[in-house]
C-alpha cells in the first residue's frame, strides 16, 4: 500500500460560479453522504485532512523576496488516502462527496515514503 | 460518524436564528441568519473528522454566537450597542448554559415575531418557514408553489418591516394580545393546509410541512401564553388530519377518495393524539372554527367506513364552521355530508341559489359536487355539463384521474 496525498485545488480555465450556500437541509444530506463515503473506504482514510489556513514562508532571505503563488490560492485543502494503486487512490478521492465540483478538482500523488 | 437526528441542520438552525435574534433583536435578522448559516457549515467541516460535540446544540451556538459578534464588530457603527451587550464568549469559555425551556421560549418568541399582522400573510408563513424551520429559498417556492422571486419579495417585505420597527423579542413578557394569538394560529393553519391540502406530488414534502405546523403550534399550546382551547383544536385537527395522510394516495402516486382510502392505513396512535388534544380543547365556553374542524377530522377518524360515517354529526358541525366562518367551502362540504345523510336531492337543495365563487382555489370541487349530486339524481344531462367542467379545471393529473374514477361510476 502507497500513501497518496489529495489536494483539492481550483481548476484553472474552469468559470467558478458562486453557488448558493446548500440549505440546512442539504448540508444535512451531505453530511449523510459524508458519513457514508467514510464508512465505505474507512481503511484506507489515513488523515481526513482539512482545509488550510493562513501561513508563511520561511526561506533564506536571499529566496525570501518572491513573488510567490500562495499554496492556499491554488490548493483549498487536503487528505491522505492510502491504496494499492494510483487508481485506487483516484477512486477514493473521486467519491468523496464535495472534492470534485465545477470549478474545483482534486490532485491525486503519490508519497514516496522513505523504506516502504 | 455518528448520525444526527431527522432534521437536525434545519431545526437548529431555526433555534439559532430564535436564540440569537432573542440576543441581539430581530433587526440584525439578516446576520443572525448568516451566523446560524456559518455554524452549520463549520458543523459539517469539523464533525465528520472530529465526530459530533457531545452537546452539538451548544457547540453551534457557540460558533454562530461568535461569528455574529465579530460581523456585527466589523460595522463600527454597533459599538456603542455592543458596548451594552453581554462580553462575546471567548472560544475558551464553556458555551453560555441554556436551559431546554429558555430554548423552547426562543423559539415562541420567534414565531410570534414572525406573525406580525402588517406583513401580508403570505410574507408571515415565508418568514416562519425561512426562520423558524431552516428552509432555504428555493424550498419555500418549491413547498409553496410559488417563484423564488416572489419568495424573496415576500422576505425582504417582512425584514424590511422588521428592520424599520426595530422589533424586540420582548413580545413575551407581556402576555400578547388575543389577536396576536389568533393571528399566530392563523398562520400555523395555513402552514399545516400548505402541506396537507398540497397538490404536491412527493408525499415527505407535504408531510414535511404538516410536521412543521404541528411542532411549532405545540410549542405554542404548551407555553402559558398559548395554552388555549382554540389552540389545543388546531393542534386536535392538525393530528387527526395528518393521520390519514399516507392513506391518501396509492402506490403510485395517484389520490384516493375518502371512500376509497384503506382505513387500516390511518396511523391509529396519531388519532389517539389528536383525541387527547380534542378532549383538551373542550374547556371554557370557547367554540371556534378550529373546534368544528377537529370534531368533523375526529368524526372521520372514528368512523369503521364511509358508509357507516355519522354523516348527520359531520353535516351539523359544518353547519357551525358556516356559521363561524362563512365560506362557500364549508357550505359545498355541508352540502356533501347532507348528500350522504339524507340524500342527494337534499344536498343540492343546500347549494341552490349559492354562487360558485370563481376565486375558490377548487373551483373544481364545486363543479365535481354539482356532477356527483346530478348524477346520483338522475339528471344525466346536467351531471354530464359539471363533470366536464370539474374535469377540465382540475388542478393536476392525479386530481383528474381520481374524479373521472367517481363521476363516472354507475
Amino acid at each position: 500500500m502507497s500513501k497518496y496525498l489529495c489536494l483539492q485545488r481550483s481548476l484553472a480555465g474552469e468559470s467558478k460560479p458562486r453557488p448558493e450556500p446548500p440549505s440546512p437541509a442539504q448540508m444535512q444530506q451531505m453530511y449523510a453522504e459524508f458519513g457514508a463515503w467514510q464508512e465505505k473506504f474507512r481503511d484506507q482514510l489515513v488523515d481526513l485532512g482539512g482545509k488550510l489556513g493562513d501561513g508563511r514562508l520561511v526561506g533564506s532571505a536571499a529566496d525570501s523576496d518572491g513573488p510567490f503563488v500562495e499554496v492556499k490560492e491554488l490548493v483549498g485543502g487536503y487528505m491522505i488516502v492510502s491504496a494499492e494503486t494510483l487508481e485506487g487512490a483516484i477512486e477514493v478521492a473521486q467519491a468523496c462527496p464535495g472534492l470534485v465540483r465545477p470549478g474545483s478538482g482534486v490532485e491525486v500523488i503519490e508519497i514516496h515514503t522513505p523504506g516502504a | 460518524m455518528k448520525a444526527l437526528v431527522e432534521h437536525f441542520f434545519r431545526h437548529e438552525y431555526g433555534q439559532l436564528v430564535a436564540s440569537l435574534s432573542r440576543r441581539v433583536g430581530v433587526h440584525e435578522l439578516e446576520r443572525v441568519e448568516d451566523a446560524a448559516q456559518t455554524a452549520l457549515a463549520r458543523a459539517l467541516e469539523h464533525w465528520p473528522a472530529a465526530g459530533v460535540p457531545d452537546n452539538p446544540a451548544a457547540w453551534l451556538f457557540s460558533v454562530a454566537h461568535n461569528a455574529l459578534i465579530s460581523d456585527l464588530r466589523k460595522d463600527t457603527n454597533r459599538r456603542r450597542l455592543l458596548e451594552r451587550e453581554e462580553p462575546p464568549p471567548s472560544s475558551n469559555d464553556p458555551p453560555t448554559l441554556r436551559l431546554a425551556g429558555e430554548m423552547q421560549d426562543d423559539l415562541l418568541r420567534m414565531l410570534f415575531v414572525c406573525c406580525d399582522d402588517a406583513n401580508p400573510i403570505e410574507a408571515q408563513l415565508a418568514l416562519a418557514l425561512k426562520t423558524l424551520c431552516g428552509f432555504s429559498v428555493g424550498e419555500i417556492a418549491q413547498r409553496l408553489f410559488a417563484s423564488e422571486a416572489s419568495v424573496y419579495k415576500r422576505l425582504a417585505r417582512a425584514r424590511e418591516r422588521l428592520r424599520a420597527r426595530g422589533a424586540s423579542l420582548d413580545a413575551l413578557d407581556a402576555t400578547p394580545s388575543p389577536d396576536r394569538r389568533a393571528g399566530v394560529r392563523r398562520v400555523l393553519y395555513l402552514l399545516f393546509t400548505e402541506g396537507y391540502l398540497s397538490s404536491h406530488a412527493e408525499e415527505a414534502i407535504r408531510r414535511e410541512l404538516c410536521d412543521e405546523a404541528i411542532r411549532l403550534a405545540q410549542l405554542l399550546a404548551a407555553h402559558p401564553v398559548g395554552d388555549e382551547p382554540e389552540t389545543s383544536a388546531l393542534v386536535a385537527l392538525m393530528h387527526l388530519h395528518a393521520a390519514r395522510l399516507s392513506a391518501r394516495q396509492d402506490d403510485s402516486g395517484g389520490l384516493l377518495l375518502l371512500a376509497e382510502q384503506d382505513r387500516d392505513e390511518w396511523d391509529a396512535h396519531r388519532i389517539a393524539t389528536g383525541l387527547q388534544w380534542l378532549a383538551k380543547s373542550a374547556r371554557g365556553d370557547v367554540y371556534s372554527r378550529f373546534h368544528a374542524e377537529a370534531r368533523i377530522a375526529a368524526e372521520h377518524c372514528l368512523a369503521p367506513s364511509f358508509d357507516a360515517t355519522r354523516w348527520d354529526v359531520i353535516a351539523e358541525t359544518y353547519g357551525q364552521l358556516e356559521r363561524i366562518a362563512p365560506s362557500p367551502l364549508h357550505r359545498l362540504n355541508r352540502a356533501i355530508a347532507v348528500a350522504e345523510w339524507r340524500g342527494p336531492a337534499a344536498g343540492l337543495a343546500l347549494l341552490e341559489g349559492v354562487e360558485s365563487p370563481t376565486w375558490l382555489a377548487g373551483s373544481y370541487l364545486w363543479d365535481a359536487t354539482f356532477a356527483d349530486l346530478y348524477r346520483r339524481t338522475g339528471d344525466a344531462e346536467r351531471a354530464e355539463r359539471f363533470r366536464t367542467r370539474a374535469l377540465a379545471a382540475a388542478p393536476n393529473d392525479a386530481v383528474r384521474a381520481a374524479l373521472e374514477r367517481r363521476l363516472s361510476s354507475a
